[in-house]
């Protein structure tokens, strides 16, 4: 009996024994989770690595709410819109009220950022992937001119930054911020990188990747922002050169569907509205006619300012503003009034038909960043000021006969060569040309002039501080005061 | 594990030896005087079978028959008869000149002989050495609420139990000894040995009694996954001995939200956002003449309901020899107070237990869980923000109300987008075998599974309200989910006694446990037909289909190990080691060891003690151990791939797959442990009529693991998961209880109370402090985590008043662009000028008391019990009120504005955003409450009445719960539960909790 009963306990503890030896019991595989270790081998994900890099450019805080408040509605061209008290933080930026706890600064700090982190964590990993190097090299200046662009917004707004050119290890979290021209250095050696590595075009099922033109339209732009004329020139002399853009014949066409990629086109961010809203971006419906019928918040509303910017029967004035009793660009339908918004006006170059499936949230306008008009625009400044007046007029002039149309009695050309007449004529020339695309504020600045201006248009602008936006309260608390605060805020 | 177990313990085995000697002696006991009698339990009305009657330092006695009688022969009147029967405590009488001893057994007074589940295996009160609070389930059941947990509140001493909204089926949240672990500070569920998330799906009536295990020494045997306390659950089973019986019981109720919040009506709306365009905006008055909108829309008395609560369960139990078996049923249906939403829960439960030899003993615990729950969108907060000035619902028409509220009307998206239907299935349960060998080893292997499926399907149909509020394609998601958890446990135990000297356990075992789910499912934009029979995504364009799934695992090896002794029935020493082996955590750091040691020593066993008559209990414990906390996800130490990171390019506007990895991984990922002391003092006066339990905690838990907020520039989307820091949680559980009767009148009292002292000891990564807890719209952090605070402390701005005038803005230190109205913020370094520099602590979510206080009385069948329960000086940040994205609703606290000078020094003038809603201490609310938890009546049938009727016992009762809370609080509830403890006490709006009128009676025959 002992000996049965000796078995039964024997057995019990090889059971248990059985159990305990199996090391393999606890080793689980991550289910249905790519992990790092089994990306950045193949081409594809390469490919799938600078997509990555891209999709942040449709996020909401890169080009949505925040940007459009902190280009269009904080300038003289644009008020909030909406109705008055819709989204207090806009108001606040729409008055230069706001302060370090501002929602748009946090926003577009933490979307920027997260655009640079995956730009850098591609530009980082993709060379060890074999695959052919004319691809690879073009995907690495696809990532760079991203970065390029993210970091140029983000300089433009907050001045000195944190510069980050590779995904950080948890040692290296802690930051500062570096002067401005460091980071300027950066963004030029990334877009000088990216114009070499970049192909004039894409085959048509690529169409929309940067180009050496983007690359070098954005160079042009860069150098305009640094005051550098001749560099400014002979990068947009670049891109006109390249004899792969021209002006899209119609002025108002050119922001309906109709327009997108066209040859006007230098860059612009892709978004399409498909079934699953997975390539949208909300930048329509923001800025969409509030209410019936187009469903928009109805927010970026054209100032009386920029309306009286226009000269005399300007047709660009019609194709940038949505009013009350407009028939919508496709014709679907006419802007109905909505009581509770004051001085109803719309933002016509944002405005996108309704996405297929009923979604309005997931617009399929894409968002210009950069045309061909804008090109010219800025060799037309830089020649200015390089002392070739005439080279200016011929480029800027291209610009008014396209807005001109088949109307030969509006928008006479320009044929002052006086530097500094030109000059201010380039500039309100850029104002209504390119009104509503977000240019305005970073104009005025790169210009010197912000702080006459805003004052003259009544706004509370405060020379010394308003130049800048501040930096994130919530960021300057996550770095533990590591980061400081930008000067009066 | 535990029910064999229950055997070791001396007194039970002795009865149930003595029991079964006594059926055999009955007929040829040698003695003269014959005793009969009946014995019951307190009320006198139930009759307690299979007590063990004994003559004292004789082999003579007997038991108690189905009716409760015996007659037993005794040598003579100085015969002393022992009665003792389990969970109660011995009773001597004297026989005297008696020939008829009638007994009621009163239970509750007799706490220390009490069964305790202490974990794979039972020990009696009296011999532990941990602290251990227990509940009974019949004071469980009595108490009508929808979830086990809720029926806690109040009653444990160191356990909190907040119910933190009404929503249908949700359970109410437990914290044992605070916040320690700030992750995921759930306890660990034990159901009949049965390690589980969650006892949501358990119903009240099939609890046995649940022990819940607060201290490290008592939690060490559950190792990795003990560090937030253990609640162990039993289940009912039959009981040998014990008449077959039938019970059923109901309750039938209903509910109401229990407070609203004040808010301003149309009247004061219109005044209040004049007032704002005024100050903000500029131009015309949106209303020109607020008067004549009246009161408008009391959104919150258009929106929540007075729902129905029901429930029905029957039961079977009893015993043979061979056998014991116990099988119910229950059904419980609760709709929630917003419309549409509805909680319906059948459980059967089969308990069996079979000897199939003297050695061998095999059972079952199965249950089985039918949930169905249709849930509505939470529309608290649109509740809370909705305009007045619109009308809910009236001519056909929903009111607009996202032109200056930007927010859904409720009422439509209550009405448009309830369809969502959620089906599980729950099959649990374990089958074990208890074999004893060579008299003193026992070995018992149990295999239990937790399989669940839940299915899920969602229709959203289209609809218009207003252009903000929309949807013009409908949608259907159907998924499916299932998950299998296996646990097998082997445990030896050895038990021995050498007389009184020694009593020894040894434990030890290994156990594995493995959890595999998948998801699986398909959405669809764009149904063709939303005809209900129609509603399967066949019916739709192919490229608007969506198909998911994914798959998840874990699984965690376990050794352990636990020695037991009682020295001369006075000295007691428990010691406990578990290794724990964990999926989760990366090959180099994949096992934890969590030991324990505790001590006891049972003062009134002394023979100095022999003399005194203050003490019938006096019992000193210590105890040391450390435990563990595995709750972070199944895959944290890897980088993983995030994918449809989509692209859009070409002409054609195609998508192209993007993917990256947006996380870190962090190889050095650790253990989070947690080391907790404990002293306790459990003392009985007048017979134990007085007991109190005093305990002293000290619990530091290090390397916790939570995804610290870093920088945004760092890009990650989400932070590392790390070892954050080092908390310590200190503090005194005491537990009081009276109980006596006057004649036929009886009365009870009891007092639980804690104290929680909670301090960050040291931050892990080096850093002096962090931040986290967005506030508002979001963009404000609120709470600060810094050594010698508590974790998660509210920082920001301390209000001293309100710029009254243009004087006032010189005099003070300002901000930037405040204006007489604002509030002025109190310069705390006097640089002269308000800068993030000035924010200070404002206070913390941890309560530094709570409570629970019941008081009882029966009289001749009556039973009146109410129970409080309450906190004490935390603290609420109330972010909703923050949040002003365009001008939704106020609380009323807004019309105590700052109109012009002198008219207000704490409420500031009337803005949207700014200044004023910079975090401060307008924002930061007083949190403490008392509750009038529970209040019940109930009268239960004389026996003379039930005895014609044919029943065994008749209950009937009414009660009240959440009737009343007396807090400063402004909100729906006081108590805000968020997910970390490092961004606790946030009020984003909650879902209101329910008071719930109920009337139900319990029968059995």
């Amino acid at each position: 009996m002992k000996q049965f009963l000796s078995k039964i306990i024997l057995s019990g503890i090889l059971v248990v024994a059985a159990t305990s030896c199996n090391e393999d019991f606890l080793q689980k595989e991550p289910l249905n989770l790519l992990t790092d270790e089994a990306f950045f081998q193949t081409p594809e994900q390469a490919i799938e690595a600078t997509n990555a890099v891209y999709n942040m450019l449709r996020r909401w805080e890169v080009h949505v709410f925040s940007y459009v408040g902190m280009t269009d509605i904080v300038s003289d061209d644009s008020d909030k819109g909406s109705t008055p008290t819709d989204a207090n933080f806009l108001l606040e930026i729409d008055n230069l009220t706001y302060s370090a706890g501002n929602l748009a600064m946090a926003a577009v700090w933490n979307g920027y950022y997260r655009g640079i982190y995956r730009a850098n964590t591609a530009i980082e990993r993709i060379p060890a992937i074999e695959m052919d190097e004319a691809l690879k090299a073009r995907l690495i200046g696809e990532c760079q001119f991203l970065r390029a662009y993210y970091y140029f917004n983000m300089v433009r707004w907050f001045g000195d930054l944190p510069l980050i050119t590779k995904p950080l290890l948890p040692s290296e979290f802690e930051q500062l911020r570096k002067p401005q021209a460091e980071v300027y250095a950066q963004i030029i050696a990334d877009l000088e990188a990216a114009a070499a590595a970049l192909p004039e075009t894409y085959p048509a099922a690529e169409v929309g990747r940067a180009t050496k033109g983007a690359a070098n339209g954005l160079l042009a732009r860069v150098y305009l922002t640094l005051g550098d004329s001749q560099k400014t020139e002979q990068y947009a002399t670049a891109v006109i050169n390249s004899g792969k853009y021209a002006l899209y014949p119609n002025y108002a066409k050119l922001f309906t569907p109709e327009g997108e990629n066209s040859a006007e086109t230098v860059f612009e961010v892709q978004t399409t509205s498909d079934p699953q809203g997975l390539g949208g971006s909300q930048y329509n419906e923001v800025q969409g006619v509030r209410g019936t019928p187009n469903l928009g918040w109805g927010f970026n509303r054209p100032s009386d300012n920029l309306v009286a910017a226009f000269e005399g029967t300007d047709p660009r004035r019609e194709a940038t503003i949505l009013y009350v009793g407009e028939v919508l660009p496709d014709g679907s339908a006419v802007v109905e009034d909505s009581p509770e918004i004051i001085n109803e006006r719309f933002n016509q170059k944002a405005w996108a038909p309704q996405p297929i499936n009923g979604n309005n949230g997931w617009g399929g306008g894409n968002i210009r960043i950069l045309r061909y008009a804008d090109v010219l625009l800025m060799a037309a400044e830089a020649m200015n000021e390089n002392g070739k007046p005439q080279d200016a007029l011929t480029l800027v002039n291209q610009v008014r006969a396209r807005a001109r149309g088949a109307n030969p009695f509006i928008l006479p050309n320009i044929t002052v060569t006086d530097k500094d007449l030109l000059r201010q004529r380039i500039w309100q020339e850029r104002r209504v040309e390119l009104a509503m695309e977000q240019h305005r504020w970073f104009d005025l600045k790169r210009q010197g002039r912000l702080a006459p201006v805003m004052q003259a248009a009544g706004k509370a602008f405060v020379a010394g501080k308003h130049e800048l936006f501040p930096i994130p309260q919530e960021e300057i608390d996550l770095s533990n005061g590591l980061l400081t605060q930008n000067p009066l805020y | 594990m535990g029910y064999l177990n229950t055997f070791k313990s001396s007194s039970w085995r002795k009865a149930m030896l003595m029991a079964l000697l006594a059926l055999g002696l009955v007929g040829f006991a040698d003695a003269q005087v014959k005793v009969r009698g009946k014995v019951t339990d307190k009320t006198g009305s139930e009759p307690l079978i299979g007590v063990n009657i004994l003559e004292k330092n004789t082999g003579n006695g007997t038991i108690t028959d189905l009716d409760g009688n015996y007659e037993v022969t005794v040598s003579g009147p100085e015969a002393v008869l022992v009665f003792s029967y389990t969970g109660y405590a011995s009773i001597e009488e004297t026989l005297g000149n008696r020939s008829v001893i009638d007994l009621a057994l009163d239970e509750s007074a007799q706490m220390l002989e009490q069964i305790v589940v202490v974990g794979y295996g039972t020990q009696r009160k009296q011999d532990l050495t941990g602290a251990v609070s227990t509940v009974k389930g019949d004071d469980l059941a009595k108490l009508p609420t929808a979830s086990v947990q809720q029926a806690l509140q109040g009653k444990m001493a160191g356990v909190q139990v907040v119910t933190a909204s009404g929503r249908p089926g949700d359970g109410a949240v437990v914290r044992i000894r605070g916040v320690g672990t700030l992750n995921d500070a759930r306890p660990l569920y034990v159901v009949d040995g049965l390690i589980v998330d969650d006892i949501n799906f358990l119903n009240s009536n099939d609890i046995e009694n649940i022990n819940v295990l607060k201290d490290a020494s008592a939690t060490a045997i559950y190792g990795a996954r003990g560090a937030n306390g253990v609640v162990l659950v039993s289940t009912k089973r039959g009981k040998i001995g014990q008449a077959s019986r039938i019970s059923f019981s109901t309750y039938q109720g209903f509910q109401e939200v229990a407070k609203t919040i004040e808010l301003t009506n149309a009247t004061e709306y219109a005044t209040l956002t004049n007032e704002i365009i005024q100050n903000e905006v500029g131009g015309a008055p949106t209303f020109p003449d607020p008067a004549s909108l009246g009161e408008g829309t009391d959104w919150q008395k258009e929106i929540y309901q007075v729902a129905p609560i029901q429930n029905y369960n029957i039961a079977f139990s009893g015993a043979t020899e061979k056998m014991s078996y116990s099988i119910s049923g229950d059904y419980f249906d609760q709709e929630g107070i917003l419309e549409g939403s509805r909680y319906r829960r059948l459980t059967v439960r089969a308990n069996n237990e079979y000897n199939v030899k003297s050695a061998l003993r095999i059972g079952h615990n199965i249950a089985f869980i039918n949930t169905k729950e249709t849930t509505v969108p939470d529309v608290t907060g649109n509740t809370y923000r909705a305009d007045p000035t619109v009308v809910g619902f009236v001519d056909g028409v929903y009111g607009n109300t996202s032109i200056r509220s930007s927010v859904g009307n409720p009422l439509a998206q209550l009405f448009y987008e309830n369809d969502n239907l959620r089906n599980g299935v729950r099959l649990l349960g374990n089958v074990y075998a208890d074999l004893t060998v060579l008299k003193h080893f026992t070995f018992r292997s149990s295999f239990g599974i937790n399989v669940y499926r839940e299915d899920f399907e969602s229709f959203s149909p289209t609809f218009v309200v207003s252009a903000q509020q929309q949807r013009l394609v409908n949608g259907l998601t159907i998924s499916r989910a299932e998950s299998t958890n296996w646990l097998w446990e082997n445990t030896v135990t050895f038990q021995k006694e050498w007389g009184d000297n020694l009593n020894l356990t040894v434990l030890g075992g290994v156990t594995s446990q493995n959890d595999d789910s998948d998801f699986f499912g398909a959405s669809v934009q764009g149904l063709q037909y939303e005809n209900e029979a129609l509603r399967f995504i066949n019916f739709s364009e192919l490229d608007s289909r969506n198909v998911f799934n994914g798959a998840s695992s874990w699984s965690i090896l376990s050794y352990l190990f636990r020695v037991n002794t009682t020295l001369f029935q006075k000295y007691l020493l428990t010691a406990s080691f578990r290794a724990d082996g964990s999926s989760r955590f990366g090959k180099n750091n994949r096992y934890g060891y969590f030991p324990s040691f505790s001590l006891g020593w049972r003062i009134t066993e002394e023979a100095f003690m022999e003399n005194q008559n203050l003490f019938s209990t006096l019992k000193l414990r210590a105890g040391w151990g450390q435990t563990g906390n595995d709750r972070i996800g199944n895959y944290e130490s890897a980088a993983v791939i995030a994918t449809g990171l989509w692209g859009v390019f070409g002409t054609g506007e195609n998508l192209q797959t993007g993917a990256l990895p947006l996380t870190l991984s962090n190889p050095d990922l650790q253990w989070e442990s947690t080391t907790q002391s404990n002293i306790g003092l459990e003392m009985g006066f007048f017979k134990n009529k007085l007991t109190a339990e005093i305990d002293y905690y000290n619990r530091t838990t290090e390397d916790i693991l939570w995804r610290v907020p870093i920088p945004l520039y760092i890009g990650l989307e989400a932070p590392p998961l790390i070892n954050a820091a080092q908390v310590s949680n200190k503090g005194i559980d005491l537990a009081l209880t009276w109980r006596d009767n006057k004649g036929a009148f009886g009365y009870r009292a009891s007092l639980v109370g804690s104290s929680i002292d909670n301090e960050v000891l040291r931050l892990s990564n080096g850093e002096e402090q962090f931040f986290a807890g967005g506030l508002g719209l979001g963009g404000q952090l609120g709470t600060i985590t810094r050594a010698g605070l508590p974790v998660g402390s509210f920082y920001g701005y301390e209000v001293i008043g309100i710029f009254q005038n243009e004087g006032d803005l010189a005099n003070f230190a300002k901000e930037g662009s405040e204006k007489p109205g604002d509030l002025i913020f109190k310069d705390q370094n006097d640089d002269g000028i308000i800068t993030d520099k000035d924010r200070i602590v404002l206070g913390n979510s941890i309560p530094d008391y709570t409570f629970g206080f019941s008081v009882g009385a029966d009289w001749k069948g009556f039973d009146l019990s109410v129970d409080f329960t309450g906190q004490a000086g935390n603290e609420i940040i109330n972010s909703k009120k923050m949040a002003r994205f365009n001008t939704p609703n106020f609380e009323r606290g807004y019309l105590d504005r700052w109109i012009g000078e002198g008219t207000s020094n704490t409420e500031p003038r009337v803005t949207n955003s700014g200044h004023n809603y910079q975090f401060s201490s307008r924002f930061v609310e007083d949190g403490s409450f008392l509750a009038l938890r529970n209040l019940q009546l109930s009268y239960s049938l004389p026996q003379s009445v039930l005895q014609k009727i044919r029943l065994t016992s008749l209950r009937v009762f009414v009660a009240g719960t959440n009737l009343k809370m007396w807090t400063k609080y402004t909100g729906y509830t006081p108590e805000i539960v968020n997910e970390s403890g490092f961004e606790s006490g946030i009020d984003r709006a909650v879902y209101p909790i329910s008071k719930v009128y109920t009337f139900g009676l319990n029968a059995s025959f």
